[in-house]
């Protein structure tokens, strides 16, 4: 088995801003609410087969949104319940971790990898 | 000894009473408030108890528990047992009980907990008849032979075919919302089959319903906070049900059934893909229908072709924890609803099943008691 994902083992809640996760791996990764919204991934947001909806940007969403609640998936991702009611994206941990974390290192790693 | 049943005290009988168990819930039925009053008098004692239904199918067994226990006391010359039945009231209570009080909020199944002590282990294939069901009764009355608490718990809703295999058939009994898990060999059983008017009926739904009935064998069935294994018979595939699963336990762990042959492996492997994106822990394979062999003494012969476990193994780097053989009286101890183990304990299918038990209670240990 390729090594297990990494997993919180403690986070903030709806009321922190940022949000924020400690990962099993050590790393500390902090989101503002309004890019994790943006980034829901599930299929209204981001569309599937040939339903491409126009991405969403900070015109979409008002960067004020906030998460109402948040749950965990099984044991690889967590559900926010955003203002709105919009509640469809699961957010698989690798995701978080890898691809959204806005702390310092990961955004200039992400920099450094370029645009894909 | 006459007259030294005026010296015993209601908090003896009581104490004596503390060892039955009721034999659904599998807790003392002092514990679980389900004795009302005992009366002692003169080599005489009564008690009365509260059972959770009228109809409840083991009346008679709790009867001729307690008055075994209390006959034992000294200077008891008779028993009256007294049933009732608990008001509204006091089976919320007794739920509250069996639900751990306050943490209602995680479900009812213990292991709905991050913490619970129970683990979980769902058996998957990717690819249908390979032997998932015996697999798993079998190696569950394995688990229970070497004296864990098991469960099975049938996931699949369309196809099952747990009831028949362990011999359970009857209606579970429901205390409120509440449903208590048939029981046959020491292993508690959920299936949709009990469910059912009878078990010949097809189940016809599509996604939502079956995730509902899903969350409820989880959620809603008492499956007991001593349950130290529940394997769960997946269908094939990696649609629906597994998704469910997935998403319902915050731990579990994923054993995979494949035939030696090539196409059943490579749509196992699909399945440790589903397994990997989920977080679940492939923890072995097992590989079912492995060969034939005529006589004891006979040269196997590998039906199936040869290696595709131990190739699916070494790819997924987990152990291959087994090979079972080819041999009719799997096939007729699932039949018959008496598994191998059970019923053939010495034969080399029935320990082949119980070396991927011992090696799965290595691999998956429960936590020491308290």
């Amino acid at each position: 088995m390729s090594p297990r994902m990494a997993v919180p083992t403690e986070m903030g809640s709806v009321t922190d801003n940022p949000f924020w996760i400690v990962w099993s791996d050590g790393h500390r990764s902090h989101y503002s609410w309004q890019r994790l919204r943006i980034a829901c991934p599930c299929a209204r947001c981001k569309g599937e087969w040939d339903q491409r909806p126009a991405p969403l940007t900070e015109r979409d969403i008002p960067a004020t949104i906030r998460a109402m609640s948040l749950t965990r998936v099984g044991a690889y991702a967590l559900r926010f319940s955003w203002m709105g009611g919009h509640d469809t994206g699961l957010y698989p941990f690798p995701l978080l971790r890898h691809e959204l974390c806005e702390c310092d290192e990961c955004a200039a790693r992400r920099a450094a990898a370029g645009p894909r | 000894m006459p007259g030294r049943s005026d010296g015993l005290t209601r908090e003896q009988v009581l104490d004596a009473l503390k060892d039955v168990q009721d034999p659904e819930l599998h807790r003392s039925i002092v514990e679980l408030d389900m004795v009302k009053d005992v009366v002692i008098g003169d080599g005489r004692v009564k008690v009365d108890a509260l059972l959770t239904i009228s109809g409840c199918p083991l009346r008679e067994t709790i009867v001729e528990s307690i008055k075994a226990k209390v006959a034992a006391l000294p200077g008891v010359r008779a028993v009256d047992v007294h049933l009732g039945v608990m008001s509204q009231e006091q089976r919320q209570a007794l739920i509250g009980k069996l639900r751990g009080g306050e943490t209602a909020f995680k479900g009812p199944g213990s292991f709905l907990g991050p913490d619970s002590p129970t683990r979980v282990i769902a058996v998957a294939s990717g690819k249908g008849g390979v032997g998932k069901s015996t697999v798993t009764v079998n190696v569950a009355a394995a688990l229970a032979h070497l004296g864990h608490t098991v469960g099975v718990l049938d996931a699949d809703v369309y196809g099952f075919s747990i009831p028949k295999m362990l011999g359970v058939h009857g209606r579970p009994t429901l205390i409120d919302q509440m449903i208590i898990p048939l029981e046959r060999d020491g292993i508690r059983v959920i299936s949709m089959g009990f469910l059912l008017p009878d078990e010949d009926q097809a189940v016809i739904w599509r996604g939502p319903l079956l995730h509902k009935t899903l969350t409820t064998f989880i959620g809603e069935v008492h499956w007991g906070a001593d349950l130290e294994y529940l394997l769960i018979d997946l269908p094939p595939g990696t649609g629906d049900v597994s998704l469910s699963i997935a998403q319902t336990l915050p731990q579990s762990h994923m054993l995979l059934v494949t035939t030696p042959q090539e196409a059943a492996a490579q749509v196992a492997r699909r399945a440790a893909k589903m397994a990997e994106k989920v977080n679940m822990e492939v923890v072995g394979v097992v590989e079912n229908m492995s060969y034939f062999q005529a006589t004891p003494s006979g040269a196997p012969v590998y039906i199936f072709g040869q290696g595709g476990g131990a190739k699916l193994a070494r790819e997924l780097d987990v152990p291959l924890l087994g090979e079972i053989p080819l041999d009719q009286s799997v096939r007729e101890g699932g039949d018959a609803g008496r598994p191998i183990v059970i019923a053939h304990p010495d034969a080399p299918a029935a320990r082949a099943f119980r070396a991927v038990a011992e090696q799965l209670r290595s691999a998956v240990p429960v936590p020491a008691r308290a």
